[in-house]
Formats: structure tokens, C-alpha cells, sequence
């Protein structure tokens, strides 16, 4: 090649084209999406995450959570991700305008956290046992005297929600059970089969009991358990995180997307307009 | 310096006279066995390249065009096609909502829309993180708490019937609802799961976001506690519901500082 | 050290070696190109064995996890990032910069300037490289692979980058000759692409952040570009050296050569969002990704024959030299690594291995079995000329080459394998979804024993190379060949 002008144009041409092509474009496809809202400006998704949630999203950056764990569910039609219940439809760029960093994630080691949030149990199961934390009267870190209304009755009202099943494990995908499966893994792993994901430990802190077990202890058996008269409690940071994990949720429909879940669960909050609202 | 002529490999050059300049660099013996730098030659292409890049061409071409969905940013699918038909749009049943919904009904739509990812359908929420609904002090007390929770959004620890809850922020509504839509949502989850409180009308939430205008979004559970655990003023139609509340769930005390 | 001697222009000389000003001149630059080359080669090297022993660490801990969970700064998800962001910035782009740097100043037949200006900007390079990794260490990670070094490192990069680069362009103003040689072509387009790059993606992903999932879209489009715009470019056109010079013919075909640039700029830029196959995008832009993964194949199968067309009836001085040996590896690999590419992209195979260990497999390929192999060529080669001594035992380069690709060859063997055996089981619903986890971990373990046997590569090379570095290479003018060779009269002399 003798000219150096040709040769410059060429560079500056190809990789132009790349980058308008592959990123400019596409973003004014799909860069400037708004949240859906319904006829009547209510049921807006997506909304953005603020306070604790947000600060748990840059725990889980962090911490490289991305490089095990997917936020991203593939159509149902291409791959297994709706068979394994981890979403009711594929995900859409609406899903994601208001995460910064997006997290959609490249590996799976661990399975996917699209809709984790919607996971956690809802539904009230067996009475809490004695020995479960929502009983304490939070006697260790009383930052809140105004709380000390007359405790409700030991077994709690049928309506109160429990976090433990019967054998006093939480349930999964349930705050304490995060918790606990940060902090040691293998601990939740199902049948005992081997999870390979780092413990978080780090996140925790060691500290005596002093009076009553703190509320948000975790319940911790065999090697894990601190020792006695010492307990396990989460930092913020793990707090935080928490909340961000039990945030994650993309089940609401989208109309530009087919939901294959159950015609209930859709049908609920899609826009049927009400006739009569005012 | 590498000056011994006895040591050059066979092929260098004799006769190198290192006396043209005075300070020139050693010239190492990898130097002097280098070959010549690097040229390019001029054989012409061989047709079966040409065949092989006429193929990757069809077959990335094809590819490109057959999976593309219209080059649409709307379409994710690659076989292309319109978005999926809005659902309700062929409804069995839509043509027959032509019916007055109460606003227990408005209500229960505004709330699976809103407020149900949090404080669940049944309205139990979930422990240590969502503060249930059902039977709790603020939704069956009165009204103008629940409102300002509402209106303006909570954060920080909250204890509701007795259970800590603060990990989770709820949001502001005062920006996404209506005055008529929160006093449905309100009137629903007040007369819903056993709970059995006023019904809240629009001209009531109308009126406190007035006076709450001026407050800066988010409240504590101190600033709730500190305001009068009543009825906003001017509700106007007090329907069935009685006004006494059974007393299924106590009050917490009014004062903050005990 | 930069005499200011008027060297007359002299044409390339007809006979086998080169003619007495040549070697005069060649001297010259190679003398000027000493301190910031070797300056870049020993932060390289030094990376390198950091990031080796990074790697081990890390593969060891996907398998074993229970180890150093008690400090943040050491947990894995925060040391993967840190290991491929050692190996990208520390070790690849500062080997390809000190090898750049000393092929534009040959080819351009002038001496380099100002070296003081590139010391310089390695030593900055080397401290944004630092800062970055303990940035990511102490939980500042950006979130977006390839590019995780927090903003306050990407700055001084950029400082470091804007020195270096400098030079390419008064080398280029001052270039000596009428053509502009193939290898200045990749180079040149490496230099001037990689801050168009990093520059596009700092500003779209940190400065004017695009909204959601674009920021995925310009995080792989970055990736892919870095490793073949900017690696992939250095590493190719160091290839179109090393083999015509060392067994002094002749590239094969100047149209091939031409060709099989061209279409590689064009084609490899538009690859990286086959990554995000099934995501939330529109279709149109995962699929023109895929076609040009399926175009690259233009430019691998050029570029490949052009190679084989020149080295034709010399395959055997590969016995003989260590450079040409590493060079044909990593061109040979080039082949494997894009073909993997395109089977890999294929929406058929990638619902499989999309979220397996297989893609990380393709990664290490073009990065180490590529890239690194034809680096380690490279630098085999200009090293003696610039300390002026050979290297002193061709037995550790013998260990070092065979431990480097029987390392990479377990370690993509593995990761493929494995990816494949992953992905199907994660796409079989029936099975839980540990047990796809469980299926792979064997394969994790010879991944670790992988990165065992490249440790101990790297370790020899440094080693040896640090014996260069002291001046303890050997005195000769024979080169070390990896074989003694048989006859005088053999056609290729080295």
C-alpha cells in the first residue's frame, strides 16, 4: 500500500462503521425507553430502585456476583430458562432502564436471578416455632423505644408470616435464608450436593449475645455455628444486599413481550381498562 | 567490540569499516546474521479463495437476513414478526365492563398493580422486609397516617404489630397516583384481609396532599407516630363500614418519646 | 544514546544478509528502542507471573471455594476480574506495545526519538494498572467485564497511552521508505483504534452512561473490539514479521495480505454481541454480530494461507527456532480460535454454551494461545538484539514452549469440553440446576492442573528472561537454536 491517506481513511472508516453500527444505532433503538404505564398513568414498570436496594446493587457489583450469576431470562423458545421456572416470560431492554450497571451477566455457575425477589415465599406455612426470631422483643440493639408495645401473642396471630419451616430452616429465597446462604453456601445447598459459590463471610459479623439473640441473627448449626454465647448478624452491607437480591423481580408483563405464565397472574395486572374509573 | 573478521558467520558481509563514524553502536553478531527485512511478494489470489469467500458471504448474508426481525428495535425475536397482540384486547368479557366498578374493586386493581410485589396478595408481607397490611395498626387506624405513608413513602426501621420491619423503602406515590386512585387503593386494603376501617375519598387525599406539599419525600416512622392517629377531615360518604374499629389489633401509643 | 547520524538511504539489500549500512542502521534503532522496550517486556513479564499465579488461584478456588472468604479484597468475584484485567492491560497490551514499538521502529528505518516520552508512559501504564487492580480489589469494579478498572485508573491509563502514543505518530511522520509494509498497517491501525475504543467506551459507560441494557451492548462490543482490534492487530501483524524474516522470504501474496486486512477490520469490529445471544436486545443486532463472526472466516482463511504459502518448504526450521516455533503456534491458533469462534456463535450451539464455561475457553484461546503464544515469539526474537547477548539454554525455551501449549491446549480442551457438557445439562430442565454445576467441576479441576503447568512456563521464561536482562545471556553469534542443527549447508540459515 503506498498512501498513507488511504490507509487512514480505511482504519477510521471501518471502525467507525463498528461502533455506529453496533452502538450508536442501536442506541436510539433502544437507549431512551420510558417505564410502561397503563392507560390511566398507574401500574408504571419499571421503577427505579432507591435507598438500600440501590446500595445492595453495588455491593453485588462489588463483589463480582455478575461473574456467576445472570440477570437475563432467554425466550422460551430457545432455551430452557422458562422450563426452570426462573421467569414467567423472556426479558425485554425495558426491563433494565434504570439499572446502572446493568447486570445481565455472561456465566452461569449459579442459576439465574432475574426474578429472585418474586421467589421469596409469600405465603404463610407451619406456626413459627418458639424459637424463631420474629418473636424477640429486640432487646439487644433497642434503638427504637417506641417500639415496645405489648408484644402479640406467642404464636402469632394465623395471619403472621413465617420464616422457617417446620425443621426451623428458613425458607428459601426468604430474607434469612440469603443470608444464610451468603454466609455459607454449602449450608442451603439442596440434598447436601456441592454449590461452589464463595462464602461471603465477610459481610457478617461475629458478636456476643448480649441479652437476647438479636432479630436478625443468623440460624446457623454444625460447623458453621458460632460458638455459644456468640452470634452471627449481618453488617449493612449484607442488609443492603439482601434487599437488592429480594428486589429482583421481572415478572410484570410486558406488552412487548409474551408472558407463558399462568392467564392469572396476567390477567390481574394487565390493562383491561376500567370502565368507570374516574 | 566485534571487530575479529574470523568470528562473522560465513555469510556477513566483509569488510565492514567500523571508521565511518566514531561512535556508532556495537553491531551485534544477531544484527549481522539478520536476513533482509520483510517483503511482500505478488502471487495472485487462487480462484477457490474466491469460491470459499463467495460462500462465507451467502452464508453470513443469508443469516444476516433471515434473523434479523425486520431490523426493528422493537423486535427481540429473530424470526421477526410483530410484538405479541396487548392482552385484554380480545377479552370474552371486555365489552361487558361497561359496569361501575366500586372503588373496593378500583381499588383492588390499583393495588395488584402496586402494592402487591411488596406487601403480597394476601396482604402478609414479608417478615423483616415488607410490613403486612392485614390487621396492621396503621392501615385500620386512621386515616391520615396511612395517608401520609402513602403520599409520601416510609423508610427507616417501622414496627407494625409488633415485628420490625427496615430493611425495604417504600416509595412515594404522591407522583404516580391520582388523588382518586390512592383513596381507592386506600379503601381497599382498609376493607380487605379482615381489616374493617373508613373508606377514604378522593377529596380527603386531595386535601392532605395540601398540607403535606411542602414536606420533603420520604417520612420516618417517628414523623407518622407524631402525627394524629384520626380520620382526615372532610370525608364525606362514610359508607357501611362503622366507624369504631373492633379491637382485633391495639393501638401503639401516640407518644414516641416514653 | 541517539547519535544524530544521517544514515544514507539505502535500498534493502539483494543478498541473504543484510548489507553493512543496514546492519549499521538496524543497530542504531535497535540501540535507541533498548530502554523503553525492555522497560515494557519486564512490566509484562512481571504481570504475567502475577497474573498466572492469579489465574491458578482462581481456578482453584471454582473448584475448592472455601478458601480466604474472610477478606473482602480476596474473594473471588472480586480476583477474577482482577486476574483478566492483569493479563488483558498488564501483560498483553504491554508486551504488544514494547514488541510495537520496536517493529514500527524497524520498518519505519528510523530511530526512535524521544524514548524518554515512552518510559514514561510505561511506568504510568504500570501505575494505572495498579491502581485499577486494587481499585477492583477494594470493591470500586465498574460491574462491566474487560473494563472494570474504576474511572481514577481508565484516567491515568489514558495519561500513559496519550505519551506512548505519541511516538507512533512521529515515527510514522519520519518513516524511510516508499512502502508501507503489511505489519504497519495492523500496527498502525492498533494505535490509532485502541483510544477511539477506550475512549467510546469510558464515555458511554461511565461519563454520558446509556440507558440499561446498551451499556451490556457497549461493554461486548468493547471486549471483543480490544482483543481483536487492538491484541488481535499487534499480534497478527508481529506475525507477518517474524516468519518472512526469519526464513528470509518473502510474504506469500501481497493481495491476500491486503485482502485479509481489510476484511479483518471490517468483520472482527462487528463482532461481540453474538454474547449476547437470547438477551434482551433486538434480534437484528445479535444476528449482524453472528454474520460477521461467520464473515471472519474470510480473513482467518486468507490470512492462514498467505502464512502457509511463505513458511511452504520451511516448516521444518520450526525445529530450529524458538521465534518461529512460538510464531507458527499462535498463527496456527489464530485458525483454531476463530473457527471455535463461529461455532460457538451458531444460535443452534450458543443456547448451549452461552452461559458455560466454553466461552471463557474462547477467550483464553485468542488471548493466550493467539495472542501470548506469538508475543512469546516475538519477544524471543528481539530480546538478544536488544541486550546484545543470546538466550543462554535452549532447554528452558524447549520447556517453556511445550509447557505453555500443552497448558493451553488442556486448559481450551477442558473449558470446551466442559462448556459443552454444562450448557446441555443447564438447558436440560429435568435436571436440577446444581448438577450442571456438578457435571463441570472435574473439568474445572484439569483447568487448575492447566494453570499449574503455564505457572511453571512462565516461571522458566522469566526466569531466563531475567538472566538476559542481567547480562548473562550467552556471548556467541549463533543463536540458540532448540535443536542442534545438522548440516552446514542447510538452505534456512538462522
Amino acid at each position: 500500500m503506498k498512501g498513507l491517506f488511504p490507509l487512514l481513511i480505511g482504519l477510521f472508516g471501518t471502525f467507525a462503521f463498528s461502533w455506529l453500527g453496533l452502538t450508536v444505532v442501536p442506541n436510539f433503538q433502544i437507549g431512551h425507553l420510558d417505564p410502561q404505564s397503563d392507560e390511566d398513568g398507574t401500574d408504571i414498570y419499571p421503577m427505579p430502585k432507591s435507598g438500600m436496594v440501590e446500595r445492595g446493587r453495588h455491593v453485588y457489583v462489588a463483589n463480582g456476583c455478575i461473574y456467576c450469576h445472570s440477570q437475563q431470562i432467554r425466550p422460551g423458545y430457545e432455551a430452557a430458562d422458562i422450563d426452570r421456572k426462573w421467569g414467567e416470560r423472556r426479558s425485554a431492554p425495558r426491563d433494565y432502564i434504570f439499572d446502572r450497571p446493568v447486570q445481565l451477566g455472561k456465566e452461569r455457575m449459579g442459576p439465574d436471578l432475574s426474578n429472585l425477589g418474586k421467589r421469596a415465599p409469600a405465603e404463610e406455612s407451619a406456626p413459627t416455632t418458639a424459637s424463631a426470631p420474629t418473636n424477640a422483643p429486640s432487646a439487644t440493639t433497642a434503638a427504637n423505644p417506641a417500639a415496645s408495645s405489648p408484644p402479640p401473642p406467642p404464636n402469632a396471630s394465623p395471619a403472621g408470616p413465617a420464616v422457617s419451616n417446620v425443621a426451623g430452616e428458613p425458607l428459601p429465597y426468604s430474607a434469612a435464608w440469603h443470608h444464610k446462604h451468603l454466609y455459607s453456601p454449602r449450608s442451603v445447598s439442596p440434598d447436601f450436593r456441592d454449590s461452589n459459590m464463595p462464602a461471603f463471610k465477610f459481610l457478617y459479623e461475629k458478636r456476643l449475645i448480649e441479652g437476647e439473640r438479636s432479630a436478625d441473627a443468623l440460624q446457623l448449626t454444625g460447623a458453621e455455628a458460632p460458638p455459644s454465647g456468640w452470634e452471627i448478624v449481618p453488617t449493612y452491607d449484607a442488609t443492603c444486599l439482601v434487599a437488592y437480591l429480594m428486589s429482583l423481580d421481572q415478572s410484570h408483563p410486558l406488552k412487548e413481550v409474551k408472558s407463558s405464565g399462568s392467564p392469572a397472574a396476567s390477567a390481574a395486572a394487565s390493562a383491561a381498562p376500567p370502565k368507570g374509573a374516574k | 567490540m566485534n571487530g575479529n573478521p574470523s568470528d562473522r558467520p560465513p555469510l556477513a558481509r566483509q569488510g565492514t569499516d567500523y571508521g565511518e563514524t566514531s561512535d556508532v553502536q556495537e553491531v551485534h553478531a544477531a544484527i549481522q546474521r539478520e536476513k533482509r527485512e520483510p517483503r511482500v511478494g505478488l502471487e495472485p489470489l487462487s480462484i477457490w479463495l474466491i469460491a470459499v469467500y463467495g460462500l462465507a458471504l451467502f452464508l453470513g448474508g443469508a443469516y444476516l437476513g433471515r434473523y434479523s426481525g425486520n431490523f426493528s428495535g422493537d423486535s427481540l425475536d429473530p424470526l421477526g414478526g410483530p410484538p405479541p397482540a396487548k392482552k385484554g384486547a380480545v377479552g370474552p368479557g371486555g365489552g361487558e365492563q361497561q359496569v361501575e366498578l366500586s372503588p373496593h374493586d378500583r381499588g383492588k386493581k390499583i393495588f395488584s398493580a402496586n402494592c402487591q410485589t411488596c406487601h403480597q396478595a394476601n396482604g402478609l408481607g414479608v417478615p423483616g422486609q415488607y410490613p403486612p397490611l392485614a390487621g396492621s395498626e396503621f392501615t385500620n387506624g386512621g386515616s391520615r397516617r396511612m395517608g401520609m405513608i402513602v403520599l409520601k413513602g416510609l423508610q427507616g426501621p417501622v414496627t407494625v404489630k409488633g415485628q420490625k420491619f427496615g430493611t425495604a423503602v417504600m416509595q412515594p406515590w404522591d407522583k404516580t397516583l391520582t388523588d382518586q386512585k390512592i383513596a381507592d387503593v386506600m379503601t381497599y386494603e382498609r376493607s380487605e384481609w379482615g381489616n374493617n376501617a373508613s373508606p377514604v375519598t378522593k377529596e380527603q387525599i386531595a386535601a392532605l396532599r395540601k398540607e403535606l406539599a411542602n414536606h420533603p419525600e420520604s417520612y420516618g416512622e417517628q414523623d407518622i407516630l407524631a402525627a394524629p392517629d384520626e380520620d382526615i377531615p372532610g370525608g364525606g360518604e362514610a359508607a357501611a363500614p362503622a366507624q369504631a374499629k373492633p379491637g382485633e389489633v391495639t393501638k401503639p401509643a401516640p407518644q414516641p418519646k416514653g | 544514546m541517539n547519535p544524530a547520524i544521517d544514515i544514507p538511504l539505502k535500498e534493502p539489500a539483494i543478498t541473504a544478509a543484510a548489507g553493512d549500512a543496514e546492519q549499521v542502521e538496524r543497530a542504531l534503532i535497535d540501540a535507541s528502542t533498548r530502554v523503553p522496550v525492555l522497560m515494557f517486556y519486564a512490566s509484562a513479564v512481571a504481570w504475567l507471573l502475577i497474573g498466572t499465579l492469579l489465574a491458578g488461584l482462581v481456578s482453584f478456588e471454582q473448584h475448592s471455594p472455601d478458601w480466604l472468604s474472610n477478606m473482602s479484597f480476596l474473594t473471588w468475584g472480586r480476583l477474577r476480574p482482577v486476574c483478566m484485567n492483569i493479563m488483558v492491560y498488564g501483560w498483553a497490551s504491554m508486551a504488544g506495545m514494547g514488541t510495537a514499538v520496536w517493529l514500527m521502529a524497524r520498518l519505519c528505518r528510523t530511530t526512535l526519538r524521544h524514548p524518554l516520552l515512552i518510559v514514561t508512559g510505561a511506568w504510568f501504564w504500570n501505575i494505572g494498572v495498579l491502581l485499577g487492580v486494587g481499585g477492583i480489589l477494594a470493591g470500586d469494579s465498574t460491574g462491566h467485564q474487560w473494563i472494570e478498572f474504576p474511572p481514577y485508573a481508565a484516567i491515568v491509563l489514558f495519561v500513559a497511552y496519550a505519551l506512548i502514543m505519541s511516538w507512533a505518530v512521529l515515527m510514522f511522520r519520519f518513516r524511510r521508505g516508499e512502502q508501507i509494509y503489511i505489519t504497519q498497517w495492523y500496527l498502525l491501525g492498533a494505535f490509532l483504534w485502541f483510544p477511539w475504543l477506550y475512549a467510546a467506551a469510558q464515555l458511554m459507560l461511565f461519563a454520558t452512561p446509556v440507558q440499561g441494557v446498551m451499556q451490556a451492548a457497549v461493554g461486548w462490543w468493547y471486549a471483543n473490539n480490544l482483543l481483536f482490534l487492538w491484541l488481535g492487530a499487534i499480534a497478527l501483524g508481529t506475525a507477518y514479521y517474524m516468519i518472512p524474516k526469519v526464513i528470509g522470504r518473502p510474504v506469500y501474496s501481497y493481495h491476500l495480505a491486503t485482502i485479509g486486512f481489510w476484511t479483518y477490520a471490517l468483520f472482527s469490529s462487528w463482532t461481540g454481541m453474538q454474547r449476547l445471544i437470547d438477551g434482551p436486545f433486538p434480534a437484528w443486532m445479535i444476528t449482524a454480530s453472528i454474520a460477521a463472526t461467520i464473515l471472519t472466516i474470510i480473513p482467518v482463511a486468507t490470512v492462514g494461507l498467505n502464512h502457509h504459502m511463505t513458511m511452504q518448504g520451511y516448516f521444518p526450521v520450526m525445529r530450529y527456532s524458538p521465534t518461529l516455533r512460538f510464531t507458527v503456534f499462535g498463527a496456527m491458533s489464530y485458525t483454531v480460535f476463530s473457527v471455535v469462534g463461529i461455532l460457538i456463535s451458531l444460535r443452534s450451539v450458543a443456547r448451549y454454551v452461552n452461559f458455560s464455561e466454553a466461552s471463557i475457553g474462547y477467550t483464553n484461546l485468542g488471548l493466550y494461545a493467539f495472542f501470548t503464544m506469538v508475543m512469546f515469539g516475538s519477544m524471543y526474537y528481539i530480546v538478544p538484539r536488544l541486550v546484545g547477548r543470546e538466550w543462554r539454554y535452549a532447554t528452558l525455551i524447549k520447556l517453556h514452549f511445550w509447557g505453555s501449549a500443552y497448558g493451553i491446549g488442556l486448559m481450551s480442551l477442558m473449558f470446551l469440553v466442559g462448556g459443552l457438557v454444562q450448557g446441555a445439562n443447564q438447558e436440560n430442565a429435568a435436571m436440577p440446576f446444581i448438577g450442571s454445576l456438578e457435571s463441570v467441576l472435574p473439568y474445572l479441576r484439569g483447568v487448575t492442573l492447566a494453570a499449574f503447568l503455564l505457572t511453571v512456563a512462565h516461571f522458566i521464561f522469566a526466569f531466563h528472561f531475567g538472566l538476559m536482562l542481567l547480562g548473562l545471556g550467552r556471548t556467541s553469534t549463533v543463536p540458540t537454536f532448540l535443536n542442534p542443527v545438522e548440516a552446514e549447508g542447510t538452505e534456512a540459515h538462522l
